[in-house]
């Protein structure tokens, strides 16, 4: 029976990571954009409530929860500051990428050295192209942007496989066009040892869609702050004797905004339950992070719009929204190639189309 | 949380996939076809009798019940599955639609006995109407000039009523009039008035775009009298005072369902022009398979929208901001997708006899009935904003 109620344990999770987030991190948003980093401190207490290990496996000393949690706690990161959850998260989901293909085993050897090390940050990178070639045990290339100033562990996941580079990595800073707290440089990989390599298909697709998927729940939480934070300014700034969300035009706009967050957390809800069920869900991921990369671009724009002139001042916080957004949705492959992974279900499929893992029309012909 | 359908109503729903299949989308093909509504006497409509169908959910014992069990969930869901094989047949349906509401919202134990108890095992086919619209007022429901004057023993009723579904076959059709145009909605009144009643006729069934199977019927009212005993909340002034915002809860209470009715024509539309595709070698068209995903995609989001509003309502929750949500958004999902769905069809679309064609028709009717798009915004936006009256 469909039933959105979230257990206690999690909409105290939930509650926690908003306290956080609001209480500490979006009061500094534009020092830890301008630090590129979040600070010691943060990352001690950000550890310290639990939300650091939210997803990791007790081994590691985290909580072993599954991937509807997760998604809650990047939302509501994401909604003070998208940079700073990644730079918060020392794994993000290299931790998936790690337990798919290596299991507990890789997990012992490559996580728990990062997980032990405050301020230490492994990061997948998706290597479609690929930009990185392989060779006697060494990689060399060139990733052009990675939101980080420097790393400990690199994953690196192709369509096949996923291998791992920790040494002879060079950062060649950059500004970066958003997420700046979680740093942003060029990655050269100068004949990098490969530390482990494995190869399968289905791993490194699922391994993609917890990366597709914990960006997308990153952006919902931009674009849900980005349209929150218009809303309430609409209700303040008057023009033509009242409140701007008064106007018709905006009102709609704002209705809009809303609606299109909405519809792109539940397609978060919608994949992550399916993880956690243990339902195919590469489709669900892939088709998540494709409608929030549409929503948060629906949704930014128009949030710095309804701020008029002042939008596009950095006094206000919209437009740094919208820089993150843009940004965040071109991590984990962008949307093109997500958007080709979500058809191949549709390419694969016999007859009708089911929208929903349990939907009965699953596999009928029309 | 569970995203999952339980078994009974998985059962339901293959129920409804059975009759959908076998009988709804034949003849809504054929009413399509032929230009009108399937006739009061179609064997069609005798066999869903048969079939338990065609009913109130009223119980007969004070509350409603809930709709067979599952709630508001189930009735979103089994909705779209409805609609999925055909909406304008489903709306054909016996039984006493969007005039239950109102009965149930206003109606005393009496008026619930004497309107909807006929529905309760019926033996043959019954239907009950709404007429809310008016040539003058539509989604401006307060601007009604039907007028209600009181006679001795109950009322006389002038007006015209436009686009009222099963009206010309109802036995009765809940009608909205005002005692005093002066007083706004204070001045509203629901009335139950019954086939034969004198005054009551000139039954226009109108031309629609699509939606072709059921009748969208305007008529008129012309010295009809209506007894005080048909005066739905006639003795309560306090839920009189509440019968034009009891009228629009009904509306409210409805509307996740006719969210998840576009979903279902929207669903028809993509496996239509998946089959289409694959039959013609489209499938690794690019172009062709950013077009369905987009459809896939935004008629998912839309169906979670639907669930979620009829979930918090089922909860007895505030939902009006998520039930205006879903109704917003799923109609202009469904009608992108069967612009899309033509495109992949190309000219053969443009032959006019094919099912995504007619659905292309058929669907726009979701914007704009029980609230077009733009009314929901303006639900929204005072959930949202505070948007005061004036503006919308
Ligand atoms: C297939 C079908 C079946 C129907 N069945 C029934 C039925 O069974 N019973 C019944 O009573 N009615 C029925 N209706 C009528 C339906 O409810 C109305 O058509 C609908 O409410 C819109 O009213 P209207 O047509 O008068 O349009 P109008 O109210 O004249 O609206 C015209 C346009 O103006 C927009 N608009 C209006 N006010 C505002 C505003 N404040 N701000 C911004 N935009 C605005 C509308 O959104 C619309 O786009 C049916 C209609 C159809 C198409």
């Amino acid at each position: 029976m469909i039933d959105f109620e979230l257990p206690t344990e999690l909409a105290l999770l939930r509650d926690t990571a908003r306290a956080f987030a609001e209480g500490r991190l979006r009061p500094r948003e534009r020092v830890s954009e301008a630090e590129r980093g979040v600070g010691d401190e943060l990352l001690r207490l950000h550890r310290e409530i639990g939300l650091a290990g939210v997803g990791w496996p007790e081994a590691l000393g985290g909580a072993g929860l599954g991937a509807l949690a997760q998604a809650l706690v990047r939302e509501e990161l994401a909604a003070a500051d998208a940079g700073a959850a990644l730079a918060l998260d020392p794994l993000g989901a290299a931790l998936d990428a790690l337990r798919i293909f290596g299991g507990d085993e890789a997990l012992e050897r490559f996580a728990a050295p990062i997980v032990e090390r405050r301020g230490a940050r492994a990061l997948l990178v998706y290597d479609a192209a690929p930009h990185v070639e392989t060779h006697s045990g060494l990689a060399r290339g060139t990733i052009a942007w990675v939101p980080a100033d420097r790393l400990d562990l690199v994953v690196v996941l192709e369509r096949e496989r996923a291998y791992l580079v920790a040494d002879a990595l060079r950062f060649e800073a950059r500004r970066g066009a958003g997420l700046r707290a979680a740093g942003a440089s060029t990655l050269h990989i100068d004949g990098a040892p490969i530390v482990a390599e494995w190869v399968s298909t289905p791993g490194a697709r699922a391994a993609l869609a917890a990366a597709r998927l914990e960006v997308a729940a990153l952006l919902v939480g931009v674009a849900r702050r980005a349209a929150e934070f218009s809303r309430a300014y609409a209700l303040e700034r008057v023009a033509f004797g009242r409140p701007i969300a008064h106007h018709q035009a905006l009102a709609f706009q704002i209705a809009d905004m809303a609606g299109a967050v909405e519809a792109a957390r539940h397609l978060v809800i919608d994949a992550a339950w399916r993880i956690d069920s243990g339902l195919a869900a590469d489709e669900a991921c892939a088709t998540a992070f494709v409608e929030c990369v549409e929503a948060s671009m629906f949704v930014a724009p128009r949030a710095l719009q309804i701020l008029g002139g002042h939008g596009f001042m950095q006094d206000h916080p919209v437009e740094k929204y919208l820089r993150d957004a843009r940004a965040l949705g071109l991590l984990a492959g962008g949307v093109d190639l997500s958007r080709e992974d979500a058809s191949r279900a549709i390419v694969a499929s016999r007859g009708a189309i089911a929208l929903a893992a349990d939907d009965p029309l699953e596999g009928i012909e029309a | 949380m569970d995203l999952s359908l339980d078994d009974r109503l998985r059962q339901r729903l293959l129920r409804v996939r059975e009759l959908g299949r076998s009988e709804m989308r034949p003849l809504g093909l054929e009413a399509d076809r032929l230009g009108r509504p399937l006739p009061a006497d179609h064997p069609f409509f005798e066999r869903l009798v048969a079939l338990g169908l065609g009913r109130t959910r009223w119980s007969g014992e004070g509350e409603a019940g809930g709709a067979g069990g599952g709630g508001t969930r189930a009735v979103v869901q089994l909705a779209e599955e409805m609609a999925y094989w055909d909406r304008g047949v489903a709306v054909a349906f016996p039984g006493p639609g969007l005039g239950e509401a109102p009965l149930l919202a206003l109606g005393s134990e009496e008026q619930r006995e004497r309107f909807l108890g006929p529905f309760r095992s019926p033996d043959r086919p019954h239907w009950g109407a709404l007429a809310m619209t008016e040539p003058g007022a539509g989604s401006d429901v307060a601007a009604i000039r039907s007028r209600a004057r009181r006679v001795d023993g109950g009322f006389v009723l002038d007006g015209e009523k436009s686009f009222a579904a099963n009206a010309s076959r109802a036995d009765w059709i809940v009608v909205f009039a005002t005692v005093d145009p002066a007083l706004g909605r204070e001045g509203h009144r629901a009335f139950v008035v019954e086939r034969g009643s004198p005054g009551l006729g000139n039954f226009h069934v109108e031309h629609k775009m699509g939606l072709k199977a059921y009748e969208s019927t305007s008529f008129t009212l012309r010295d009809c009298f209506v007894p005080d005993s048909n005066l739905l909340a006639g003795n309560d002034p306090s839920a009189r005072r509440s019968g034009f915002s009891g009228a629009l809860r009904s509306f409210n209470s409805t509307r996740p369902a006719i969210a998840a009715m576009a979903v279902g024509m929207g669903r028809a539309v993509l496996d239509e022009s998946v089959a289409f595709a694959r039959a013609h070698g489209l499938l690794r068209s690019i172009r062709v398979q950013d077009r369905l995903e987009r459809m896939r995609r935004k008629l998912r989001a839309s169906r979670w929208l639907c669930l979620r509003a009829a979930w918090l309502a089922d909860l007895r929750r505030e939902n009006q901001l998520e039930a205006s949500m879903a109704k917003a958004i799923a109609p202009a999902a469904a009608l992108d997708a069967a612009v899309a769905g033509m495109e992949i069809l190309g000219e053969v679309a443009g032959r006019g006899d094919t099912l995504v064609e007619k659905l292309f028709r058929d669907v726009k009717a979701m914007d704009i009935v029980e609230g077009t798009g733009e009314i929901q915004r303006i639900v929204m936006a005072r959930r949202l904003v505070g948007l005061p009256r004036d503006t919308g």
